[in-house]
Order: structure tokens, then sequence, then C-alpha cells
């Protein structure tokens, strides 16, 4: 598993060989002593001590000042490698990744989801993480990186993969029953095959629910073989007989849209006998309702054609938080408001220089996917860059606020 | 007791007659005797524990158990071996059997305190126990109680808290008690350049105590806020911030492992002089290096941090501050070792264990260089690295320091002495099985398997199975040296004052020692404490 160019593992690798080597040298003198001073000095062979010191001031002031001396290197050693895998590269692929209860999302810049990370061999990557529940930890050993995710808070690491291959990742904080099955791993393609991988994607042919159940990562806990896992497999779900445990009562059930409906939104209110009630629940901001019904079609083996639902222009307002700031009836709050912005004229703020402009498609946009370039004059630049949204939401959402 | 003798000290002299005389006692040799007994059947219960985990990591998925419970064993094996074992062990114990006799008085300055907080601990240890088999299930956060989990999880989370909170108090209590002892009731002649290393740990240990130990204590009430009442300390989405818990937590528990590891340094600075017969080198060296620990140790917390997402000034900081409090402890191992030059060396049992103490505590000690430098704790952050690393200090050090207290001592206070060459054996085993088991496991981190793992991937089943195998070992030292030490204290030889020739003044009073430890003069020191001309040791 060593790789001597790989920038972040050498960074690690070569403090360790430093630390360790030291550390085995003095464990080497130390325990060498001890065995000669015991054997040399036992009592058979000098029944009285042949010295009565009590210690040796520059002796105390060699072993103080020598490895003072000694261990500061090694700080200062693991601090400046440690930068190094702090400091990300120019040019840095960007890729989103959420952590939940217990599997990875991977979001990259084209919008597109996996929850396997697929990089191309050379090219440095930055990973930036948060989690949706509680601490979890990107750690890829083959690559010495290691970060917790937190809820609420980002965090990053950046790695350069040099040879193609599978890497795992593991998770290293603990996070409950799938800990040690929180498994994933960065998939280093040539180049020339992850562009390729990158391509646009065809309209995929696959069902909806069965890329909803991969993006969630269900199937991290799920198969769908019905091979068995930390919950029951998904395998030719309909029509099915369960047990179940609700209330410490058990029941019997045949499994059909109302239940898988229950059992992803509160999977705690019946849990199917044998397994533990850990799955976490699925409410709507995390899986819509759209996307829910396909799931549950898809279980039961309803579907198999992609279908596209329209895009709900006004939720996306809501759930991105833009009208914290942005009004809808026209009061003042931070930013500007929504209200009759399809036919207004307003100065903006570009390169130090004021201009007036009369709001149009191309302006919107560009204010959504980076608000700090043109600044409505007389308001703070303080609104977040929205690359959290699609391209296609970014149209949707301006769709609508032109009609306003 | 055999009829040859019918001396039997403290086991016998009490206001009160019987099981009461116990439970009501204020005689700091029956609370240490109360201590030890409550903490070993505690390490007992974690030791077993502990096998079940290894056993269960024999190999790849499910062996004995699953998920949930295996991560509720390694919880309570936690909680269990820090807060129920390791901080009360040998302070709790010994400190109690020997500090106020180090130090020339009949007791120590608050007596029914003392009591009080054996109290706390058995409070803590039963509610604990009951949090294992109460209404949610066993808490399963780990000992460290990390949030967002540890508020969310349905196990009786709140309750372990709690239990922890009262062990908490029970170790403030004794930090009190042996400072103001320390103080206050010195005997004539004891200067504090005259005071045992032991005594100067406590010490040191007592002020960790008494200054860190409210830190959990709010820390784990915060929790049980959090999950009462939803207060949001610690929720990014309400103004909270996950990682100040992990600061408050840790601004008492990496001190917690000085307190753990402080008393045990101060034991093997009595083994090694006494079974050398020669001074202790650099006493003073050795005294302020005690302070210096304690003092420094509890600036170093954030190092448990790297990987949190804390901010790097912040790691630079800890780490320069890490790599400081190495320094009074690697001053330390020079003396031990220099003690024995030019000395006449016996290897009796405590001598082993000391020198074991030795070897494992520089293993664990140079492996947290490696976990201090900031980049390379990045890799070993959190995997099977770290487990071994903090069990070769915590279990090679402060287990072994407490095993060495106890071959050492418990002679003194039964009034005679275990089999020698039995001990020997269970030492061996013990050692072997020890390095086995957690080398390995020190291995498979460096590879990157990470800890609180249920199951792991196929590269790492070899140097699991071979730590297993070693756990098995060890418990079968283990099962050797309490039977031993339990034979010897029922029925062994009966021994004199000083079976080992040592000068500090426990060696001068009976064994086991008189209701108020001397008799009617008060003792007056002239010498140090490891001054042997002179000192002759009883046959037995």
């Amino acid at each position: 598993m060593n790789l001597p160019t790989n920038p972040t593992a050498q960074a690690v690798d070569n403090v360790l060989i430093y630390i360790f080597g030291f550390s085995l040298l003095l464990l080497l003198g130390i325990t060498v002593a001890t065995i000669y001073l015991v054997i040399k000095y036992r009592r058979s062979k000098y029944p009285e001590p042949t010295s009565e010191t009590h210690g040796s001031l520059w002796l105390e002031a060699l072993w103080t000042l020598l490895p003072t001396l000694i261990v500061l290197t090694m700080f200062w050693y693991g601090w400046s490698n440690y930068l190094g895998l702090r400091n990300v590269p120019e040019g840095a692929m960007e890729v989103q990744a959420t952590a939940r209860m217990w599997s990875w999302q991977f979001e990259y810049p084209d919008g597109r989801k996996t929850s396997k990370l697929f990089v191309p061999v050379g090219q440095p990557v930055k990973v930036t993480m948060t989690s949706v529940d509680v601490l979890h930890n990107f750690f890829v050993p083959a690559f010495r990186i290691k970060r917790d995710t937190l809820p609420g808070i980002e965090t990053y690491v950046w790695f350069q993969a040099t040879e193609p291959g599978s890497y795992d990742i593991f998770c290293a904080e603990y996070c409950g029953t799938g800990h040690s099955a929180m498994i994933t791993s960065v998939e280093a393609l040539p180049p020339e095959e992850y562009a390729t991988w990158a391509q646009p994607q065809q309209p995929s042919d696959e069902p909806r629910g069965l890329i909803v159940l991969q993006e969630q990562g269900c199937t991290g806990c799920h198969s769908l073989d019905g091979s068995d896992g930390i919950g029951p497999s998904l395998y030719q779900l309909s029509g099915q007989q369960r047990k179940l445990m609700a209330d410490g009562q058990t029941k019997e059930l045949t499994i059909d849209a109302d239940y898988l409906r229950r059992a992803i939104r509160h999977p705690e209110a019946e849990i199917v006998e044998g397994y533990d009630p850990v799955m976490p629940a699925y409410d709507s901001d995390t899986l819509s309702e759209e996307d829910l019904q396909a799931v549950i079609d898809y279980l039961l083996g309803k579907v198999k054609k992609a279908e596209k639902a329209p895009l709900d222009a006004r939720k996306l307002l809501e759930d991105s938080g833009c009208l914290g700031c942005h009004s809808e009836d026209g009061s003042e709050v931070i930013g500007p408001t929504f209200k009759g912005l399809g036919n207004r004229e307003v100065v903006i703020e570009r390169d130090g220089k004021e201009e007036k402009i009369k709001i149009d498609r191309d302006y919107l946009v560009r204010a959504i996917k980076q608000p700090k370039a043109d600044m409505v004059k007389g308001y703070p630049p303080i609104m977040p860059a929205g690359d959290y949204l699609t391209d296609e939401e970014i149209d949707a959402i301006v769709d609508h606020l032109l009609k306003q | 007791m055999s009829e040859t003798t019918t001396y039997t000290g403290f086991w016998q002299e009490s206001p009160r007659p019987g099981i009461l005389g116990w439970l009501l006692t204020t005689d700091h040799k029956r609370i240490g005797i109360l201590y030890l007994g409550s903490l070993i059947s505690m390490f007992i219960v974690g030791a077993c524990l502990g096998l079940a985990i290894r056993l269960e990591l024999i190999a790849p998925g499910r062996t004995i158990m699953d998920a949930q419970t295996y991560n509720a064993t390694f919880t309570v094996h936690g909680v269990i071996m820090i807060f129920m074992f390791l901080i009360p062990s040998i302070p709790a114990a010994f400190g109690n059997l020997l500090l106020p006799i180090h130090i020339g008085a009949r007791d120590v300055s608050f007596p029914k305190l003392n009591l009080l907080s054996w109290y706390c601990y058995i409070i803590g240890a039963v509610l604990a126990v009951a949090s294992i088999f109460g209404g949610g299930g066993a808490p399963d956060t780990g000992w460290t109680f990390y949030v967002p989990f540890s508020t969310q999880t349905s196990t009786n989370v709140s309750l372990a808290a709690f239990a922890a909170f009262m062990l908490g108090f029970s170790s403030i209590l004794t930090g009190i008690n042996f400072v103001t002892t320390v103080h206050r009731l010195r005997c004539e002649g004891m200067t504090w350049g005259r005071l045992p290393l032991f005594i100067w740990t406590l010490y040191a240990t007592a002020w960790i105590q008494v200054l860190a130990t409210p830190m959990i204590g709010i820390t784990l009430v915060l929790i049980i806020l959090e999950r009462t009442f939803g207060a949001g300390l610690f929720d990014a989405a309400r103004g909270g911030d996950p990682i100040l818990y992990q600061h408050l937590f840790w601004i008492y528990s990496h001190p917690a492992v000085y307190i753990m590891i402080l008393p045990g340094m101060g034991v093997i600075s009595e083994v090694i002089p006494t079974f050398a017969r020669k001074p202790l080198f650099g006493y003073w060296a050795m005294a302020l290096s005690s302070l210096a620990i304690a003092f420094a140790g509890s600036l170093v917390w954030a190092h448990h941090m790297y990987a949190s997402g804390m901010s790097d000034l912040a790691i630079l900081v800890f780490s320069f501050l890490t790599f400081i409090v190495a320094i009074p402890s690697a001053i330390k191992v020079f003396n031990w070792v220099s003690t024995l030059y030019k000395g006449s060396i016996e290897l009796a049992p405590p001598m082993l264990y000391a020198l074991a103490f030795i070897f494992n505590f520089a293993i664990g000690g140079l492996g947290g260089l490696a976990l201090g430098a900031a980049a390379s704790d990045i890799h070993l952050h959190d995997t099977y690295f770290v487990v071994g690393h903090f069990h070769y200090v915590m279990f090679g050090g402060g287990g072994f320091a407490l095993f060495a207290a106890m071959h050492y001592w418990l002679p003194k206070f039964t009034g005679r002495m275990y089999n020698h060459k039995v001990a020997v054996i269970g030492w061996a085993l013990l050692f072997v099985g020890f390095n086995i088991t957690y080398m390995a496991m020190q291995a498979v981190g460096i590879q990157g398997m990470p800890r609180r793992y249920y199951d792991y991937v196929p590269e790492f089943t070899t140097l699991n199975q071979v730590s297993t195998v070693g756990s098995w070992v060890m418990a079968l030292g283990l099962i050797i040296m309490f039977a031993n030490l339990w034979r010897g204290m029922r029925s062994g030889r009966p021994i004199g004052l000083n079976p080992w020739g040592a000068a500090t003044l426990e060696w001068s009073i009976p064994s086991p020692p008189p209701l108020e430890n001397f008799g009617e003069e008060d003792p007056v020191v002239t010498r140090g404490p490891y001054e042997f001309k002179g000192v002759v040791a009883d046959e037995y």
C-alpha cells in the first residue's frame, strides 16, 4: 500500500519514519541498558551496592536538553508536513461529500452524484465535506488523509491518486451500528477513462427509484440481491410476508406501498424481526415525495422507465433559504425584494464602478452563481454563492423570478 | 487466618465489630482495602468484556455478537476500565493504604470525607451497571460520549453519564483529602525533600483531580441537558458547536490520563530503589518532573482533535505543547534506569513488574510522539494504533504499576507472602501476552484499521488473530497472578516487618499495620526515603 510518489502519503510517511526511527533507537537503548545493568549488578554478585550516588546535575541537564531538542525537531517536521495536507494545490477538482449513517454521497461540479468517489489519476482533488446526522470521518489509509465530517460545519481534505486503482475509504469517527460497514472507495481512473465516465450523462435508462436508492445510500445497508446486511434485503419485496415488532408486539403483514412508505418515513415505528432499530428516518426534506413514490414503485416492481418531475421553483427558493433575505411582498429585508423583479432597473457595482442595468435572465443567473460579482448598490456583499443548485434548478428559479 | 499468629492489625482492630466496622469505617487502611476490592472486581468485569471484544474480532463478520451488542461492549469496557478502575486504582487503593503511613500520620485529614468518596464510587458503579441492564439498552457511544451521536442514540446514555458524574465526585474528594493531608499531617522531620516519590506523584495527581474533574462533571451534565431538553449547545444548526464538546471533554479527560499514570510512576519509583538497594537517582528531578507532568499535562488536551475540524493554528499550539509534556516522562525513564547502575539488584516479583512497566511505558510514550506530531497523527488518529498506544500506557503502565504495588505492598497489609515462583510465571505470561496483544493492534492500526470497528476488511485478519491469541495468554497470566495473590493473602507464610529491606516508614511498623499505624509515640524521621544503609531485610 505504499505509494512512494503520492504527495499526501509521502508527507505523512516521512514524518512517521523519522519519529518511529528515533523511537526505536531510544527503546533499544533503554531496553539494552536495563537488561545489561540488571544482569551485571545482580545481587548474587554484588550483595551490596557499590555506589551511594543521589544523582548528577549534569546528567539531568543532558537528558533534559537532548530530548527537548529531538522532540522539537519532530514537532516541527510534523507540523510543516501537515501543512502539505492542508494546502490544496491550484487547479484541484472540487467534490462535495455528504456523510450520513452509514454511507457517502459525492457530488461533482456537474451535479452528478455517486456513492463511490471517482477521480482522474494525476489530478489533485479537494473534497469538501459535511454530515447530515452525527460525526463521521473521511479516512483513506492509502493516501494517509483523514478529517471529521460535522453536521452544519464544512471541512475538507485533498489528495491526488498517482496510480489507477480502488482505494478504501473508511469512516474513522464512531457513528453507530453501521460504523464499520460505512466503507466506500476512491476509484482512480486513468484520465482518458475518467473523461469518458464524466461525459454528460445520457438520460439514464435506470429507473428513478433505483437511482434514488443508490444516491441516498440505502444500498449500504439493504442489498438488492437478497444477501443479508445491516437491514433486510430489498430483493423482490412485492407480496412478501414480514414479521414486524411494533410497540413490543409482533405482527405480520404483506408488504405493500403503505408499509414501504411508513418504513422509510418512520423506520423506528415497526422493526422487521431480527434487525436492530437503527435506520434513520427519511423525512420530506431528505427524500422528496416524488422520489419516495419512485422508490416505492421500483421496490414493488411497478416501474421500469425513468420519469422526470417538474421542478417546483417556489419550493427551491424556500428550501435554499433565499426567502430569508429576499422578500416576496416588496418589504426590505437583507437583500432586494423579489417582488416586481421582472421589470426592474437597478444600479449595480462592478469593478468599483456604478452601472445601471435592466434585470434579465443572464443577470439573474450570474447573481445566483457569483453573487459578489455584480452587487446591487446599497446592499452588503454577504450572499453565499448558489453552487449547491444545479443548472436546471437555477433555470427554474430564474423563470419563476422573472414572472414576478 | 491461621492459628500460628493471632496478631492481625487493622483487620481486627475497629471501633465497630463485624461488617459495620467496614461499611462505617474511617480508617484509611480499611477504606483502601474497600477500594482495592471494588476496583479489582470492576477490573475483572472490564477484562472479561475486553476478552469478548477480542474474541469477536478474531475473524471478519459476526463471530459471537451483533453490532449493537459489540458497540455496547466496548463502551462499557471503556467506561468501567477508565472511570471505575484506572482513575481510582492506585490513588484510591494504595494511596489510601499508604499515604498517611508514608508521611508518618495516623490517618488522612478528613477521614469521613474519605469514606464518603468510597460511597460516591459505589453509587457511580451501581448506576453504571444499571445503565447496562435498564430500559433503552446499554450505552453505545464509546466512553467519550461524543455529540451529536450521544444526544441522539436511544440507549441509556444519560444514566451512564450521571454514573461518571458521581465517580468524578469520588475522585475530587480523594484529591482534596490528599492535598490537605500532605500539607498538614507530615510528622516531625518529614520535610518535602524526604517525601517518598510515591507521595510526590499522589500529591501532583491530587491537584489534577481537584482542578480538572469538575470539567467532566459539567460536560456530562450538559449532555444530559442536551438529551433531556434539547439545549442545542452542541448543535451547529442552532448556534452550537459539536467541536466545543470535544474541547470540554478532553480538558478533563487528557489530564485524567496523568491521574492514571502518575501514581504508577510513583510506585515504580519506590520499587526500583528498594530492589537495587540504592537511592533513587535524581530525587528532585523525579519530584519536580511529577509536578511538571501534572501542569503541562493540563495544557495538551486538543491533541486528541487534530482531525476534528479544529483550526490549524490550534493544532500548531497543541502539537508543540504535547512534545513539551514528553520531556518530564523521558527524564523519569532515564532516572529509573540510572538507579540500577552499581546497585545490588534482586529480581523479586515487584521488581519484574516495575521493569516491565518501564518497557511498556517506553513503547507507549514513544508511540505517543508519532501521535503528537501533526502529519503522522492524521494517519494514525482513531485507528487501532491509538487503541494499542493507550493500552500500552494505561494497562502496560498504570495496570502493571498496580500489579507491582500489589506484589510489593499486599504482604505488608496482610502480613503474609505469596509464592514467588508462581508470581514469576504469572508475570511472564502477562508480559508476553500483553505485548503480543497490543503490538499487533498497533501494527494493524498503522495498516489503517479504524478503531471501534465491529467488522473489518480481510487484509486485517492475521494481525487481529494474533492479537486475540495474545489476549488469551494475557488472561491466563492474570488468572495465575490473582489466584497466587489471593492464596498468599489467605494462607501464605507470615512475614516480619520488612521483607524487602525497604527504607520508607511503612516497613518499620508491624505487618499488618495496627489501627492508628504508629504506637503511642508519633514517628520522627531523620533520613531520606531511600537510604538503605543499616536497613536489614527480614527473612520470610
